[in-house]
């Protein structure tokens, strides 16, 4: 399935994108790996992830289209 | 919940201000406003902030955080919100937060609940800009 990847914040910058897509994902864990080879820098970082907006806390069933998103701690205000 | 470019201007804050007099069953309205801070690190001085926000995701958690207010103080009547983005310099307001109510006991502890949510929930990111044009991100105490 095809996934688009955004990342926020600190993550932006150390991955020297906002957004990638990617195809012929399997699963959130098939993502997760592919985006440590794409960047393995992240995995310095403090993260959550969400998945059309919502944040998940365990390995989430993704679907065709989604969006998952790579939040560093939020610091609005 | 509005985010805006640039700071929360004075207009923007009165405009505010007269739409709270539009619910005349309020006593009360609690304004917060918070300001970039002119912080000091390693000798430079903070001169402005960038924002970034996810934008499709915070108009869901403000409304999280709406209902979790109102649930919490019955007698909060409105609760407005204006966050920026983009660049905010120092001595400027990047978030305005009023909660207006029946009476200054909800008002005012709906107001600071709602900001320590703001900070905690919504997915906002700031970039301390300093005087020499370095830059480093910053996360909430």
């Amino acid at each position: 399935m095809e996934i688009n990847v955004l990342f926020f914040g600190v993550l932006a910058d150390v991955t020297g994108t906002s957004r990638k897509h990617y195809r012929d994902i399997k699963s959130f864990d098939d993502l997760k790996h592919r985006i440590g080879d794409d960047f393995p820098e992240i995995t310095h970082y403090n993260f959550r992830i969400a998945v059309n907006n919502k944040i998940v806390n365990e390995d989430p069933l993704l679907r065709q289209d989604d969006e998952v998103a790579y939040l560093p701690p939020f610091a609005g205000g | 919940m509005h985010l805006i470019n640039g700071p929360v201007t004075t207009s923007a804050i009165s405009g505010i201000i007269a739409k709270g007099g539009e619910n005349q069953e309020c006593g009360a309205h609690s304004l917060f406003l918070g300001q970039v801070r002119r912080d000091q690190s390693d000798g430079k001085y903070v001169r402005a902030i960038e924002y970034s926000a996810y934008e499709e995701m915070v108009i869901p958690e403000a409304d999280k955080i709406f209902k979790l207010i109102m649930s919490e103080y019955d007698d909060v009547k409105a609760i407005e919100i204006i966050h920026s983005k983009g660049i905010v310099k120092a001595g400027e307001i990047s978030l305005l937060v009023m909660v207006s109510a029946g009476h200054r006991d909800h008002s005012n502890k709906a107001c600071a609940k709602a900001v320590e949510l703001i900070k905690e929930r919504i997915p906002i990111w700031k970039k301390e800009i300093f005087e020499d044009n370095s830059a480093q991100w910053r996360e909430n105490e």
